[in-house]
């Protein structure tokens, strides 16, 4: 019997006359692997952005640790420890590995000049190479080293790296296999393993359902705008899941076409 | 032995690393451009040729400063140049027309530029529209305004020595060069803009807004209060600008700092600042800001005509545009 972490009660959100929300619930348990998964404009983005303060909601109520909290700029979610790697990518190319990975919660002297404050290079460069290390990416980085000049899956394992780092409780991805290579793919899924056997708990947003097999404990299955169904992947399949997607019953639609 | 080796290994990438900087590229083209004018006249490098180009350089130069900060967080300002003119003919009639207090009619000229860069700033982080559109507007409003509180006529300047015109364009000597003293302010004004871009938890700020808008709000970066206390910044250097000009030559003129939007964003590009935001130098600022200037002047002195000016002007610098672009390729092919 595992601790829940996260609760989202009826959450609703729409963009215009665009519902993208219509009351989404669901629960996340401490250190475990939740795929949330659906079609194209399911909500999956929308529902995260909200838990990120992306988007703050429309409606409904978010529970942390099971006490009601507001989510309503990106820093609020930071500091209730939820971090989150998006879609569109999560690191400014231009800035070094170590400057993306503390951005945001630089390590400066004399802190009392604010934002005028002198960066702590040492602590910077330090800790980024500890975590580099950490995090074991297999080839060597330069923590000096800007991010443009990383491929997609050097660049998914920083942001994630960066996510562990500061000990989040609820790491949030957002297709973070995207036009990643096949090596590439292992290394983040092998990740998302590791992050979970450190106790964090991951929502893992995928189109890959084979993804979802590998490493999910979960499946929450979105469809226009609301949660549709809820799976433990050891009592599911593949099947089912993809007809849960669409919304019909594949089997059946197999059936009937062997009937005409 | 291997420590040794690579921390060698270490210098000598980093002595690479610099002469493939765009700062490097500009700095070598500053002194072939300046050995080349002194070459045909020797008079360029005078010291009161000298004087004569220290003097135009801060009032340029400290609007290309902000513009740096602007351009790396993404967006830029074309209404410097009127802003230049406005403040000046706004301290100017308060002081003269209407008889209040030197040091009020600063303090309000500060004031109506802060309002000017806030306004730049809201509209385009809130309403959402291309800083282009929304500062060329405000090019148009504020020249308009300078041209009609004045009627078009330049303005006497305050010409009586007090403490604000020593403050800002006062004059003093330094062996055979005659010097103002914007260039302290031009002086101080880099190494603080240099220290926020490459030191401050501000400057990791800017860079990352520039870089990746998105990414850095996702990290809770307060992205649009960064932009909005930029356009600020800029328009106060553009009216500081301005009155160091205006006192400089003892007139306000409704027209000053005609074109200066465009002269500035070039001294910042020429540099080696991304257009696109994401990648700023100041050092290569200044040595852009040296090397338009020198160039306008130069070729004045190598006897170029006149009317024949922006063709010179324009060639250097999309030459130099071109060498940063191919720098920037090849350090992404390495
Ligand atoms: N900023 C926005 N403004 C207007 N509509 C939006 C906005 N963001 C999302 N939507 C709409 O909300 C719906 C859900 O979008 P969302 O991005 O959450 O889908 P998704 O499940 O992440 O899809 P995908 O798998 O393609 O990423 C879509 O209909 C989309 O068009
Ligand atoms: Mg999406």
């Amino acid at each position: 019997m595992t601790a829940e972490v996260l609760r989202l009660e009826r959450i609703r959100k729409s963009f215009g006359s665009v519902n993208a929300l219509k009351n989404a619930s669901m629960t996340l348990k401490e250190g475990e692997v939740v795929a949330l998964v659906g079609d194209n404009g399911a909500g999956k983005s929308t529902l995260i952005k909200a838990i990120s303060g992306v988007h703050p909601i429309d409606g409904g109520e978010i529970f942390m640790h099971g006490r009601k909290v507001a989510i309503t700029s990106a820093r609020d979610a930071i500091d209730l420890g939820i971090e989150t790697i998006h879609q569109d990518t999560s690191l400014a190319p231009d800035l070094s590995i170590a400057r993306n990975l503390f951005l945001g919660r630089e390590p400066v002297k004399l802190s009392f000049l604010g934002v005028l404050a002198p960066l702590d290079f040492t602590e910077l460069r330090s800790s980024a190479s500890a975590l580099l290390k950490r995090v074991g990416i297999s080839k060597k980085l330069d923590a000096d080293a800007t991010v443009n000049t990383l491929s997609g899956g050097e660049r998914q394992s920083i942001a994630i790296s960066r996510a562990m780092q500061f000990a989040a409780k609820v790491i949030i991805l957002d297709e973070p296999t995207n036009n990643l290579g096949v090596e590439e793919t292992h290394g983040v899924l092998r990740f998302v393993k590791e992050v979970r056997a450190a106790g964090h708990t991951v929502l893992f947003i995928t189109h890959n359902i084979h993804h979802v097999f590998e490493v999910a404990d979960r499946i929450i299955v979105m469809r226009r705008g609301e949660i549709v169904a809820e799976r433990t992947v050891a009592d599911t399949d593949l099947l089912t899941v993809e007809s849960l997607i669409m919304g019909a019953d594949m089997s059946k639609l197999l059936r009937d076409k062997q009937v005409h | 032995m291997t420590a040794v080796a690579e921390k060698l290994e270490m210098r000598s990438e980093r002595w690479r690393g610099l002469l493939a900087s765009p700062q490097f590229a500009s700095l070598a083209i500053l002194v072939i451009v300046l050995a080349a004018f002194s070459a045909v006249n020797p008079n360029f490098l005078s010291p009161l040729n000298i004087s004569n180009m220290m003097a135009f350089l801060p009032e340029l130069g400290i609007m290309a400063l902000a513009m740096t900060l602007l351009l790396t967080a993404g967006e830029f300002d074309l209404s410097v140049g009127a802003v230049f003119a406005l403040g000046p003919v706004i301290v100017m009639l308060l002081a003269q027309t209407a008889g209040i207090d030197i040091g009020v009619a600063l303090l309000i000229g500060l004031l109506v530029c802060i309002a000017i860069g806030a306004i730049n700033g809201l509209i385009v982080t809130k309403i959402g529209i291309s800083s282009f559109l929304v500062t060329l507007s405000m090019l148009l409003i504020v020249r308009g305004a300078a041209l009609y509180i004045t009627q078009g006529f330049p303005l006497k300047s305050w010409d009586q020595p007090g403490v604000f015109v020593t403050l800002l364009a006062g004059s003093f000597d330094l062996g055979p060069f005659k010097l103002y003293v914007s260039l302290w302010w031009f002086i101080a004004l880099t190494l603080l803009c240099a220290y926020i871009l490459n030191y401050a938890k501000l400057g990791n700020w800017i860079s990352a807004i520039g870089s990746n808008r998105n990414a850095a709000v996702a990290r809770g970066v307060p992205a649009d209060a960064v932009k909005i206390w930029l356009f600020i910044f800029t328009s106060v250097l553009a009216g500081l600008a301005g009155m160091i000009s205006a006192f400089r030559i003892s007139a306000a003129s409704p027209v000053a700092g005609t074109g200066y939007e465009l002269e500035v964003i070039a001294m910042v590009v020429v540099g080696g600042t991304a257009l696109t935001g994401g990648r700023g130098t100041i050092l290569g600022t200044v040595v852009g800001a040296f090397m338009l200037r020198a160039i306008r002047n130069g070729i004045v002195l190598i006897g170029v005509p006149g009317l024949a000016f922006n063709i010179f002007v324009g060639a250097i610098i999309l030459v130099m545009l071109v060498l940063h672009a191919l720098i920037q390729k090849r350090s992404a092919w390495r």
